[in-house]
């Protein structure tokens, strides 16, 4: 078992009243899964999928990533957990716009000590992999928004992580682009081994994971 | 990982050009004006501190209670250097130093006059003044011997060998060149080409014994090992055995170190000098600096806040805080090391102009280690100091919320942020004042009338034959109508060289010590000076020749004798009994910015050294001095004819004051600039982060001009805040500074009133700039950003 969530509660304090965004949330995710996580606006999709990325804390219940109890970590270990294991993929892409896309996907690397010659060879590779070479000295700018999200993926990929988070990772994309996106995404899947949990609005994306969960004012449905 | 930071940092500031400039202009004119002012206080602190022999050298100083209040004085009789060396075991040298002075000195017919003086043979040997040819312990001895700079001997001989040679001085007599001094270097004190021996004074007969003539500075040496404090204690009552008329009096040693920067006593007390100007720059020089550094750290936050986003990415990917704690700073740092750079530019191009305005020869010596260690700290802290806050605060963002572009602004009242520009426009509003006053009160003594008429007046000092032969210049001068007047006086109109508390008249009291000036002069002295009679008449003394010991005095005279009619009273100075035979209106002769002393004009039975002349008004004032020069040229021959003209003279007496009020004007708009730098970068910030604000409001339906002032506002508030703050800061510290003048402004309410309109309007075209472009924008366009 990849991660496992027991009874999470997460709430805001607002005019007096408590605002839950996630109420007894209970999830087992296997690796090798590819989970599509659905809801209307405002369900609490992000905010799950925040929590299950340790980019946002719970005020209740359990968490054991890779038989860690996360709840019970402080912020630092928490940290390096997320950064050894879990790649991110956004809506906006998030690339860093001064750096070129061979830079973007080195980042990464360099946070984590990587040999100079490592980093070279592992970005060649996904430069490679994702079919880029050509743009490799390009601003986040100058490329497209589909080929943005490619980047986007690839350097969610490129330390190598067993989980792979993606907040609407379509939500900016023309249909062609998004199908391209998926399509990878199910590859990366089903050929690599790569857990996925997607958030996403789309019947037609929800269809390529394995599994959907629904979520209605942060209960699961 | 390093050259990551260098890279990403690089892009930034190519990225956001204006921003950049902004910032890198800013901080380097701030560098620039604070390195300039360091370079001016490192010379005024480095001025006569090369003599290797310092920390033993005095001055000898006199202390006397008159009134009730104890005055300071620095000069000496000249007996007082022997007494000391004979009485005291414990000094090692000493030398009396007469004024400087020019002679004429000529090799073969070749004329050059100089400035020099006479002193001890002791003062090569105590001064660090060393001589390139010549024996330090002999050059001195002979009493016909002369000392000459290196570049004084090249000027009278050229190349060749200059020791042994013999110069005429004052044609008169013949002097043997025994010693070359090396050429004096700029920062001292001493201005001299060339030095004669005591003994040149005594064979002329120029030298007395009179303990009550304190004419001349004294040095003395102490051996090494002694005490200055019991040494002291022995020497207090010097005079006691000596001076018949005055055996109180105090005679102390004063450090010569510490006479460039300090020396100024008040009732006894050292209360400063010259330090006190050097320390109200070294505070303008901080502030600037750190208004600059403020600007830096505004602009520098202001903007990252827009690079939250980035934080938050870096985070999600895996960067530690410290890595971006790092990047932060090493960002700042790059840009205060552009800026050191280009300040290092600015100060090269700007020190020649700047020492001109100080009238200061300032280097700067870049070979110097220290001026690195300097530099490179400079850099350092400035980069660390501006880029601190950014870089904590940010790189505390937890990644959800900055990327989730939920991120909220500080919003509390009283941010560092506007503190900082309180403290930016006080410091501008300050200066404004200052130089605002600084102007006004330097117009008002300029404008103050002297009591004399300037027009065409024109002196020349006696030397040579033109004693021996005034008569005959001044009817030739008459005759030929090149002057409407002359007239022989004791010092020019624009000093006063003599004065004394021993007038002697009737009803005086005995403990009545107040200065009175001496003017002496022949004939038709308020003819040719222009003086304005309000009593009695000019001296004449073809109508009557015992005019030559008649007096004519000021009206502050009048009131200090407290006669009522004045005409017909005498007054008393060196054994002559002066008649009254005049009264004129009080003139400047002194400083203009204090009161007019009390002044007699003595008759014609005295000592001259000056010749004015009134050129004549109808003829052309190049063709009079012509004409005058081949009259002088006649009677006097061996002598270059040198005059001065009185305006010009009189227009010298405001250089100090004319250059604080420069310089204080000069910082005020730097000071302004650097401020106003600033607000543009915030004002710009402001207007994006209240974009979507702004979209709203639009589409409700704000006008552009309603926008305007409403993101005007907020820092239009800040300035009236520093206003309030400035003015009486301002106020208080611009009267001390009055205080020091008796003829001054008073400060009035208008320049406040002016300084505040004048930073409000600054600023208000500054941010509105801004505010405009921001109102104008399309709301579409800026709804649809997110």
């Amino acid at each position: 078992m990849l991660l496992q969530l027991n009874n999470i509660f997460k709430w805001v304090n607002s005019g007096g009243q408590r605002i839950f965004l996630l109420k007894d949330i209970n999830l087992e995710v296997e690796e090798g899964e590819f989970i599509s996580v659905m809801g209307p606006s405002g369900s609490g999709k992000s905010t799950l999928l925040n929590v299950i990325g340790m980019l946002d804390t719970f005020d209740e219940g359990e968490y054991n990533f890779l038989h860690e109890s996360v709840h019970t970590l402080k912020e630092k270990h928490r940290a390096n957990l997320y950064k050894e294991y879990i790649g991110f993929v956004f809506q906006s892409y998030h690339l860093l716009d001064d750096l070129t896309v061979k830079e973007n996907l080195e980042m990464p690397l360099l946070y984590k000590k990587f040999k100079g010659s490592e980093r070279k060879a592992i970005v060649a590779d996904m430069l490679d992999r994702f079919n880029i070479v050509g743009k490799k000295d390009l601003f986040p700018s100058q490329l497209s928004g589909g080929q943005q999200q490619l980047v986007g993926v690839a350097r969610a990929l490129v330390a190598n992580p067993k989980l792979i988070l993606a907040d609407e990772p379509t939500g900016n994309l023309n249909s062609q682009q998004s199908e391209e996106i998926m399509q990878l995404f199910k590859k990366l899947n089903e050929e690599d081994g790569v857990t996925i949990i997607q958030v996403t609005h789309s019947e037609q994306n929800a269809a390529y994971g394995s599994r959907i969960i629904n979520l209605l004012d942060g209960r699961k449905v | 990982m390093f050259k990551n930071y260098l890279k990403i940092a690089w892009r930034n500031l190519l990225r956001n050009k204006s921003f950049s400039l902004l910032n890198i202009v800013g901080l380097s004119i701030g560098l620039a004006v604070t390195a300039l002012i360091l370079i001016w206080i490192n010379f005024e602190i480095g001025f006569d501190q090369f003599h290797e022999k310092k920390d033993r050298i005095y001055q000898v100083y006199n202390e006397y209670p008159i009134d009730g209040e104890i005055w300071t004085w620095n000069s000496t009789p000249k007996i007082m250097g022997p007494t000391i060396k004979k009485d005291y075991p414990e000094v090692e040298g000493v030398s009396r130093y007469n004024y400087e002075d020019t002679f004429l000195f000529s090799v073969d017919d070749k004329r050059i006059k100089s400035t020099g003086t006479i002193v001890d043979p002791d003062f090569l040997n105590m001064f660090s003044f060393p001589l390139i040819e010549g024996n330090i312990n002999t050059v001195l001895e002979d009493v016909n011997s002369v000392v000459i700079t290196e570049t004084f001997a090249k000027k009278l001989f050229g190349n060749e060998p200059a020791v042994g040679k013999l110069v005429k001085v004052d044609n008169a007599d013949s002097f043997k060149v025994t010693g070359i001094l090396k050429d004096l270097p700029n920062n001292t004190g001493f201005d001299f080409e060339f030095l004669m021996p005591w003994s040149y004074l005594q064979q002329k007969g120029w030298n007395d014994k009179n303990w009550g003539n304190n004419s001349i500075a004294t040095y003395v040496m102490l051996k090494e090992g002694i005490n200055y404090g019991d040494f002291s204690k022995k020497i207090k009552t010097l005079r006691s055995a000596y001076d018949k008329d005055s055996p109180d009096m105090v005679t102390f040693l004063y450090p010569y170190t510490r006479g460039h920067l300090y020396s100024e006593f008040e009732n006894g007390k050292e209360v400063g000098g010259h330090i006190d100007v050097i320390r109200l720059f070294g505070i303008i020089a901080i502030i600037i600096l750190i208004i600059a550094c403020i600007n830096f750290m505004n602009l520098s936050t202001a903007r990252s806040e827009k690079r939250a986003k980035e934080v938050g990415i870096r985070k999600v990917i895996g960067a530690e805080r410290q890595a971006l704690v790092g990047q932060f700073l090493g960002e700042s740092i790059l840009i205060s090391f552009l800026a050191a750079i280009l300040a290092l530019l600015i100060v090269l191009l700007a020190l020649p102009s700047f020492s001109m305005l100080i009238d200061k020869p300032l280097s700067l010596n870049i070979m110097d280690i220290r001026f690195w260690i300097l530099a490179l700290g400079t850099i350092l802290f400035t980069g660390v100091l501006a880029g601190s806050y950014p870089a904590l605060y940010l790189s505390g963002f937890r990644p959800s919320a900055v990327l989730k572009g939920t991120f909220m602004k500080m919003k509390s009242p009283v941010t560092p942020r506007k503190v900082l520009v309180v403290l930016q426009f006080s410091s501008a509003i300050i200066l404004i004042t200052a130089s605002l006053i600084v102007t006004q009160q330097l117009n008002k003594v300029q404008d103050r009338q002297t009591g004399y008429s300037k027009n065409n007046l024109i002196y020349s000092m006696m030397e040579g034959d033109i004693e021996k032969n005034y008569m005959l210049i001044k009817e030739e001068l008459l005759a030929a109508g090149i002057a409407e007047s002359v007239t022989k006086t004791n010092s020019p109109i624009t000093e006063s060289w003599s004065n004394t508390w021993g007038f002697e008249w009737k009803g005086k009291s005995e403990d009545n010590m107040t200065l009175v000036h001496r003017l002496i002069a022949d004939d038709a002295v308020t003819k040719t000076l222009g003086l304005e009679i309000i009593n009695g008449r000019d001296f004449n003394l073809n109508a009557y020749p015992t005019d030559s010991t008649a007096a004519i005095v000021n009206e502050s005279m009048v009131e200090l004798m407290n006669f009522e009619e004045p005409i017909g009273q005498t007054v008393k100075d060196n054994g002559i009994e002066w008649r009254i035979i005049g009264v004129v209106k009080d003139f400047v002769m002194n400083s203009p910015f204090q009161k007019v002393d009390p002044m007699v004009i003595e008759g014609a039975k005295a000592w001259f050294n000056v010749i004015h002349i009134k050129l004549n008004q109808d003829a052309s004032t190049k063709e009079s001095l012509a004409q005058t020069e081949i009259i002088f040229k006649k009677y006097n021959p061996e002598y270059p004819f040198n005059y001065e003209f009185v305006d010009q003279e009189y227009a010298k007496k405001f250089d100090d004051e004319k250059r604080t009020g420069q310089l204080v004007s000069l910082f005020t708009l730097l000071t302004i600039f650097i401020s106003c730098l600033g607000l543009f970068g915030l004002a710009s910030y402001m207007a994006e982060n209240r974009i979507k604000e702004i979209g709203i409001r639009k589409v409700l339906g704000a006008t552009v001009s309603g926008i305007t002032t409403l993101l005007s506002k907020d820092f239009l508030k800040l300035v009236l805040i520093s206003l309030c703050i400035a003015i009486p800061i301002s106020w208080y510290a611009m009267s001390q500074w009055l205080q020091e003048f008796a003829y001054r402004i008073d400060i009035s309410w208008w320049i406040f009133a002016l300084a505040g309109i004048l930073a409000l309007g600054v600023a208000f075209l500054t941010v509105s700039y801004q505010a405009i472009r921001a109102a104008k924008m399309n709301p579409v366009k800026s709804l649809r950003t997110e």
